[in-house]
């Protein structure tokens, strides 16, 4: 089959605001998601990033999410949350723990015994060296976690579309479904091509992100 | 009121480490108890699901699919599968990654490393369905998919496992008089092994997880389960899929992960 | 948050120099060691005095002084500070009135000089301006313009400067004692003999009760009031002046300590005024001379360098107040011992 490019950007031309919307839906459940694996995962690691035991459960525990194909999560949530947002967020949110709870807890734990020293001896209290200045300087590992679950949790938007999630994928299954309609091919690259632009975007304004919240102190 | 030095009671008392520990195996250290725990819990899991469909009482929709042989059927072509493409994209891309890292072209390199993370960026999904519409469905174009996708990171994964080897390491192996092969075969890729077996395990548990969902583009496998349970609101199929390819995703990273650190030269 | 008063606490704030600190049968055991890193330690340090602890690596010494602010739990024994048992007081809120300095600083790197400086007068609930302006106070009495340094970070300052910035976060709440694990150790020589110098200065003017931690007994000599020289499960060995220890050691284990070169090390105690002095016609050379000021080390220095018979020395004003030579040296330290002690009133 050859490529008729022609035809692509007339598709792109009559759909553009689809194609928009759907950009803007995929953006959406994965920021959302994002944020609540943040404030789940970076909580988690505080509670855990100095008790063995724990630590090792939990990030076992997220680590298996993280293995398990993304289709059967999907499927396995589907019987008790239904089809949609709520299946999505929750996988997505499920895939995004093991990158933050693991890199929360690795930034935590390499602040220099010294500068612990130093803050306990300045008569902070142990969760105040813990806020003010373990987290801060735990931070640019943290946000590399986040950017790493952002890629992983892209991808698996688009695959839940297949349960009526929101986002780009839904133009990928169109195009499955209408297989061997001239347009099957325009969908399936349309929503493939979007969702490696959007990666690549994401992936970019990270290292902004990353730029602006880190303290100048701790810049390379 | 002098106390000499040299008292022997007090010297012992100031070593605060007695003689030399005993150095505990790699064997006893890589076969522990917690090495079990994974195989263990998926033991568990498969026992808890049979138990359950025993229990059950299906109609003959579930019992077409929910039955020993059906079941093995998709087992087999899900790992075959997965384990094929897994092995073309190791005796592909490793090799590959070995030739590229030996270029001293960075250009290349640069681009290279670029094209992965783009590759990265592609969902797994619409490399398949593209695929199938552009050539055709069934199992040759899901296995090209797998490895087309995973080529990729393993190739990225090699040649920054041989990059990351210390340079002195290298000046004091060509100091000793080694030729370039002898360099590559003896140090660099020991010393890469256990990056690019990490991209190996990474890529290995990827396929197993595409590999679901190459059931769309008919190449079989057990996402035939979760999405036939799907499509007739079967949920003990669907489960029984869901549960089942879990387990095997768990149990093949486990396999790797201990391949892994079995394989690992010592001393790193 | 507002809390009730510690009246324990407030008497230790309540001061800016010199508490007494004593230490009782003080011991720390832990649980899987033969022996006790520290077996009953006493010790009285009076109100503004500073304390050297010296002895080997693994000796005990740093492990006795974390137990006084707490870093380090004593397993028996008690310890107070003006009269207030230091175990029944909350360890964040005691640690916020002891000034702590450790060798490897431990600066925070993702806050600026100022907000590392500002740390326990936040934490003690003082105002901005208040605390501005200590900042500025300290940064300036340590050596560091404030306008340059206040906000550059840790890493934009070299080692010698990062310690400064050590000793003033220490300093900024004023508390009434300090505790320091070798403090200069990590400078090299020259930074850290400016350092000592300076922070002689300092305690002159501030006169806090200071425990001070170091292997280095040249500056245990050269810094303390006096000087506790320790062994193994930190056992006091003597604990006296340093003149006393360099005249009358009290066993071979701080003979050893002392080292060779005893006489000559005693000579850094001692100015040269002490000496008798001769007439300044019998100076054979003019050029060379040493200062009033300076010590008799500087002086013995000197004539060996320049091969002198006897040397010039000049006072402040530089006029010549008389000639000193090896005679003179010697007779200082050969004879009168009370001559060398140090009394704690300077």
């Amino acid at each position: 089959m050859n490529l008729d490019l022609n035809g692509l950007f007339k598709f792109w031309s009559r759909r553009w605001d689809d194609i928009l919307e759907l950009l803007g839906e995929h953006l959406a459940v994965v920021s959302l998601s994002l944020l609540i694996a943040l404030v789940l995962g970076v909580g988690v690691g505080m509670l855990v990033w100095n008790k063995p035991m724990s630590r090792s459960v939990v990030i076992a525990a997220a680590g298996v999410a993280l293995t398990i194909p993304s289709l059967a999560l999907l499927a396995l949530l589907l019987p008790i949350f239904g089809l949609g947002w709520i299946p999505t967020v929750i996988a997505l949110v499920m895939y995004s723990l093991l990158p933050i709870v693991r890199n929360t807890v690795v930034g935590l734990r390499e602040v220099p015994p010294a500068i612990m020293e130093s803050a306990l001896g300045m008569g902070m209290t142990p969760f105040t060296v813990l806020l003010r200045v373990q987290l801060p300087m735990a931070w640019p590992i943290i946000i590399t976690g986040v950017r790493v679950a952002a890629q992983v949790t892209i991808g698996v938007a688009a695959i839940a579309a297949y349960v009526a999630g929101p986002g780009l994928g839904q133009f990928i299954f169109q195009g499955l479904s209408s297989l061997g309609s001239k347009n099957a091919l325009n969908f399936a690259l349309t929503g493939t091509l979007g969702v490696v632009v959007l990666a690549l975007l994401v992936d970019a304004a990270f290292v902004a992100i990353t730029r602006i919240t880190t303290s100048r102190g701790l810049r390379a | 009121m002098t106390k000499p030095l040299t008292d022997p009671a007090r010297s012992s008392a100031t070593s605060a480490t007695p003689t030399v520990l005993p150095v505990a195996t790699r064997r006893s250290e890589i076969w522990s108890i917690k090495r079990f725990v994974t195989p263990a819990v998926v033991l568990v899991v498969l026992v808890v699901l049979y138990l359950w469909l025993a229990s059950l009482s299906l109609d003959s929709i579930e019992s077409r699919t929910l039955n020993a042989d059906y079941i093995i059927a998709r087992v087999r072509e899900h790992l075959g599968l997965s384990v094929v493409a897994s092995a073309l994209v190791a005796a592909l891309a490793i090799p590959t990654g070995v030739l590229l890292s030996r270029t001293p072209s960075r250009a290349i390199k640069a681009v290279v490393l670029g094209a992965a993370n783009v590759g990265q960026a592609t969902p797994a999904v619409g490399v398949i369905i593209l695929l199938a519409i552009i050539w055709q469905t069934g199992y040759l174009t899901a296995l090209v998919a797998l490895v087309i996708y995973s080529f990729l990171p393993v190739l990225r994964n090699t040649m920054i496992g041989l990059q990351q080897v210390d340079e002195s390491v290298r000046e004091s192996a060509f100091g000793m008089g080694m030729t370039r092969n002898q360099v590559l075969l003896r140090i660099e890729l020991p010393l890469a092994v256990p990056v690019i077996l990490a991209g190996l395990r990474t890529s290995l548990v990827f396929c197993v997880g595409v590999a679901t969902i190459a059931t769309f583009i008919n190449a079989g496998g057990l996402g035939d389960m979760i999405v036939n349970g799907l499509k007739l609101q079967r949920y003990p199929v669907l489960v029984t899929g869901a549960v089942l390819v879990a387990c095997i995703a768990l149990l093949i990273d486990w396999i790797a992960a201990t391949a892994e650190d079995v394989l690992r030269p010592r001393g790193t | 948050m507002p809390k009730a008063p510690n009246t324990a606490l407030i008497q230790i704030s309540g001061k800016t120099s010199g508490a007494l600190i004593e230490l009782n049968n003080v011991t720390k055991q832990y649980p899987n060691q033969p022996v006790a890193a520290v077996e009953n330690f006493s010790m009285t340090v009076q109100p503004g005095e500073l304390i050297m602890f010296v002895g080997p690596s693994g000796c005990g010494k740093t492990t006795t002084m974390k137990m006084i602010n707490r870093i380090i739990e004593p397993t028996s024994g008690s310890i107070s500070i003006d009269g207030r048992d230091v175990l029944s007081l909350n360890p964040s809120e005691l640690r916020r009135h002891i000034g702590y300095v450790i060798q490897q600083i431990g600066l925070f790197p993702h806050m600026t000089i100022a907000e590392n400086i500002a740390v326990v007068p936040k934490l003690l609930g003082w105002t901005k301006e208040k605390t501005s302006d200590r900042v500025q106070e300290l940064l300036t009495t340590v050596g560091l313009e404030p306008g340059d340094f206040a906000h550059r970070y840790p890493k934009q300052l070299s080692g010698g400067q990062q310690q400064r910035v050590g000793v003033a976060r220490a300093l900024a709440a004023d508390p009434p004692v300090m505790l320091m694990d070798e403090p200069f150790g990590a400078t090299d020589p020259i930074t850290r003999e400016k350092l000592q110098a300076e922070f002689l200065r300092l305690q002159a003017s501030l006169g806090k009760t200071i425990i001070f931690v170091t292997h280095d007994f040249d500056e245990a000599v050269r810094l303390g009031d006096r000087i506790a020289v320790l062994s193994n499960r930190s056992q006091i060995e003597q604990f006296d002046t340093p003149a006393n220890i360099l005249t009358n050691p009290a066993n071979e284990y701080v003979s050893s300590f002392i080292g060779r070169g005893t006489a000559i090390k005693r000579l850094v105690l001692v100015p040269v005024t002490a000496a008798k002095l001769g007439p300044a016609s019998a100076a054979t050379r003019t050029t060379s001379f040493v200062q009033t000021t300076d010590s008799l080390r500087d002086a013995l220095d000197a004539l060996v360098l320049t091969g002198a018979s006897a040397l010039a020395v000049r006072d402040e004003e530089n006029r010549i107040v008389g000639s000193i030579n090896m005679e003179a040296i010697s007779a200082v330290l050969g004879v009168e011992v009370p001559l060398l002690a140090r009394t704690t009133e300077n």
